[in-house]
């Protein structure tokens, strides 16, 4: 039977401990075994049935909760065996479609439908590259924009906060 | 007294070492076999894709029949059957032998689809069982008893262990590691739940990538049947590599067999021609030895020699293959027309330690290391045991025996700028590159040497024997040479001859190198002439299909001029 310590944790400690007391504590099927007998008054053989009874009450419980297991390995056992017949079909579709798109199936469909390979009579001859990518870069093109434009556009820019003066100017 | 107790007790003591010391291992196992259960779980086998990730090969589930006969009820039997011989086609008198006899077990039909398991299960038939099993399925090939590249890739048998080419080479990799589940069983054979329980899942086989490319592979495979039908050959087979890498494009044998029947092939057509047998190149090898003899300083393209037709080494008259006098040619023209006299000259030439130092440079005196299963070769004597006539007859491929692998990564070696591309297939085994593409390769000639043989080889195609291999836009751009060698049977040449040619293209800037060799040709007319057995008119009109589909695939440009 299942022992309890009483009372002291997180309780305040006292300034005199009083010595501590263990308690066999009673069972819940004792205890109401108990107060159903005082209650009923049964004699030995009321005793005697209630505990038939509380075992037949376990005993069915035990049987319902086996048949349950055992459904739910049926269960398992079924969705194992339908998963493997699922993976089976997937891959004999794996199969399918690898097949389809095999060289030799394209070419029989290919056929089918009445196309057939030609070999090109000529090819675009290749030409040398006529811009030499070696070439370092020349230096970048000069700004055309008069130079009273220039200075307009700073002293816009300085006091409007706008940055769009020259792109303005040429369209 | 004393001393025939001590006896007895030394017996006893003795009896019990005997079986707890020294037999106690097998006792052990034998206990843990009665209550212990082990189920092994398979590993998943890793899949094979071609080099643009097409899948070549599939794992499919396929079922297997058996039967229990004792638990097959008398007055059940002609059901069961009926109902198996209708399903599964088997003759329904064996079935009903098989149902009468006292086996407790017996196989019906094994590995079909589950099309004909799909429609047994529901006939719910006493004493029959149905077992699952993994079936490797390969794609369809040029023919319904072929399938796709059955020589490179192989099969895997019943139990699961790849047989021949990548399947059984790569075996370790793609078959991965079973794992299992180990647990306690009572005496009524229930496992014991709380008992203790040991699971390791299996860890899958790793997928390969191949260097081949399929529809490259099913052209080859279409064309060389073609070749071979069309010159009365016994068989062929024709070798792509990229000459950049050495991986293989295309690896096609004619016949071939059916991969997803081996059971019921002859076991003869298994063998692979490509690195399973060796042959006499012939004039291929004229690359190899004038290659040799220009990175000597010994001659040059330019070099001008007398050919009478006819040279005597170690007491035998060795001849040109026309047994013409061709006066004073160069060696440009003595590639052009294959002439042997002047190979063994250039052989000559650079002396026979430097001819030998040349054939292992270019990997001739060592198997080629594809990873490939079962590589057949036959590698040549020690120089100092090679005679004369030996030397000089290897000059021109007769007398000297490679497979097709060390020949075509031997030619690549012209087209790869002088170097050594090692010949693979498999470029990734799952997500790690395969090691021989990160090595740096081998120089085994000089740049310049490859450049010169490479024009060199050009004037085979536009006024030698390479003539029938010209494809429309890039005359100018292919190099090739043929080879013709008669096959040897009891130590003597037979009238029968390997014929081959063997071609790069465009030439400046390969992009494949092409080996074929077609065995025992006999061309319409032969008879009376045998040149027509040449490589010219057999092996070179297979070489040009197979170039023309690589030119449209891969879309190849010619060099610009």
């Amino acid at each position: 039977m299942a022992r309890r310590r009483l009372g002291t944790a997180g309780a305040t400690p006292h300034v005199t401990a009083q010595p501590r007391r263990r308690r066999r504590t009673r069972g819940f099927v004792q205890v109401a075994g108990a107060v159903a007998a005082e209650r009923l008054r049964l004699n030995m053989f009321g005793h005697a049935y209630v505990g038939v009874g509380a075992v037949v009450i376990a005993l069915l419980f035990y049987l319902a909760l086996a048949a349950q297991i055992t459904q739910a390995s049926y269960d398992m056992s079924r969705l194992q065996d339908q998963q493997r017949q699922l993976i089976a079909e997937q891959d004999q579709l794996r199969y399918q479609e690898v097949t389809m798109h095999a060289p030799a199936m394209v070419q029989q469909q290919a056929a089918q439908s009445g196309m057939q390979r030609v070999v090109p009579s000529s090819y675009v001859a290749g030409s040398a590259v006529a811009i030499d990518l070696t070439t370092p870069l020349g230096a970048s093109p000069a700004d055309a924009t008069p130079l009273w434009m220039r200075a307009v556009a700073t002293v816009v820019n300085a006091v409007g906060g706008t940055r769009d003066v020259m792109a303005a100017t040429k369209h | 007294m004393l001393v025939v107790a001590a006896v007895l007790a030394g017996m006893v003591w003795s009896r019990l070492a005997y079986w707890q010391v020294v037999q106690h291992g097998r006792l052990a196992m034998q206990a843990q076999a009665q209550y212990r259960e082990f189920v092994q779980l398979p590993a998943l086998r890793g899949a094979i894709f071609d080099r643009n990730l097409k899948q070549l090969v599939v794992n499919t589930t396929v079922y297997s029949a058996f039967v229990s006969p004792d638990q097959v009820a008398a007055g059940d039997r002609d059901r069961v059957a009926t109902g198996l011989s209708s399903v599964l086609g088997v003759d329904k008198a064996k079935v009903m032998t098989t149902l009468a006899s006292n086996t407790k077990f017996a196989y019906i039909q094994r590995r079909f689809a589950k099309t004909k398991a799909d429609q047994l299960r529901p006939l719910k038939l006493p004493g029959v069982g149905l077992q699952e099993e993994t079936q490797r399925s390969y794609l369809p090939g040029i023919a319904t008893g072929s399938t796709l590249a059955a020589n490179v890739l192989g099969f895997v048998d019943w139990n699961g262990d790849g047989k021949y080419g990548v399947e059984q080479n790569y075996q370790q990799a793609l078959g991965g590691t079973p794992g299992f589940i180990s647990s306690y069983r009572d005496l009524a054979n229930r496992e014991i739940v709380l008992g203790t329980h040991t699971h390791q899942d299996p860890i899958n086989g790793q997928d390969l990538v191949l260097s081949l490319d399929a529809n490259i592979q099913y052209a080859a495979e279409q064309a060389l049947a073609d070749g071979v039908k069309r010159d009365n050959a016994e068989s062929g087979s024709v070798l792509i590599m990229d000459p950049n890498t050495g991986g293989i494009v295309a690896w096609a044998d004619y016949p071939s067999y059916n991969a997803n029947d081996f059971n019921h092939t002859d076991p003869a057509l298994f063998k692979d021609n490509i690195v399973g047998s060796v042959y006499e190149p012939g004039s291929v090898m004229k690359v190899v030895t004038l290659s040799g003899a220009i990175t000597a300083g010994a001659i040059t393209p330019d070099t001008v020699i007398n050919d009478p037709g006819v040279l005597s080494v170690g007491g035998y008259r060795i001849y040109d293959w026309d047994r013409r006098n061709h006066g004073n040619v160069d060696y440009t023209y003595v590639l052009a027309h294959s002439l042997n006299v002047g190979a063994m000259k250039a052989m000559q030439a650079e002396g026979h330690p430097a001819f030998y130092s040349n054939l292992q440079a270019f990997g001739l005196t060592k198997p080629s290391g594809i990873d490939v299963a079962d590589e057949n070769c036959l590698l040549p004597p020690a120089a100092d045991k090679m005679s004369d006539s030996q030397y000089a007859t290897a000059s021109f491929g007769q007398g000297i025996d490679v497979n097709m692998v060390q020949m075509l990564a031997a030619i690549n070696v012209v087209a790869n700028g002088g170097k050594y591309a090692p010949p693979h297939v498999v470029e990734r085994v799952g997500t790690h590159i395969n090691p021989v593409l990160l090595q740096p390769q081998r120089q085994a000639i000089s740049p310049q040497t490859a450049a010169k043989m490479t024009a060199m080889m050009q004037q085979v195609v536009q006024h030698g024997s390479g003539w029938t291999s010209r494809i429309k836009g890039f005359e100018l751009d292919q190099a090739g040479k043929t080879g013709t060698s008669q096959i040897p049977v009891n130590g003597q040449y037979t009238q029968d001859v390997w014929a081959s040619f063997v071609g790069f293209l465009p030439a400046q800037h390969p992009k494949f190198t092409m080996l074929v060799v077609i065995r025992k040709p006999h061309y319409p007319g032969a008879d009376r002439d045998w040149t027509l057995n040449d490589g010219y008119m057999t092996a070179e009109p297979i070489w040009k299909t197979i170039a023309q589909s690589l030119v449209v695939d891969w879309h190849i440009t010619p060099d610009p001029h």
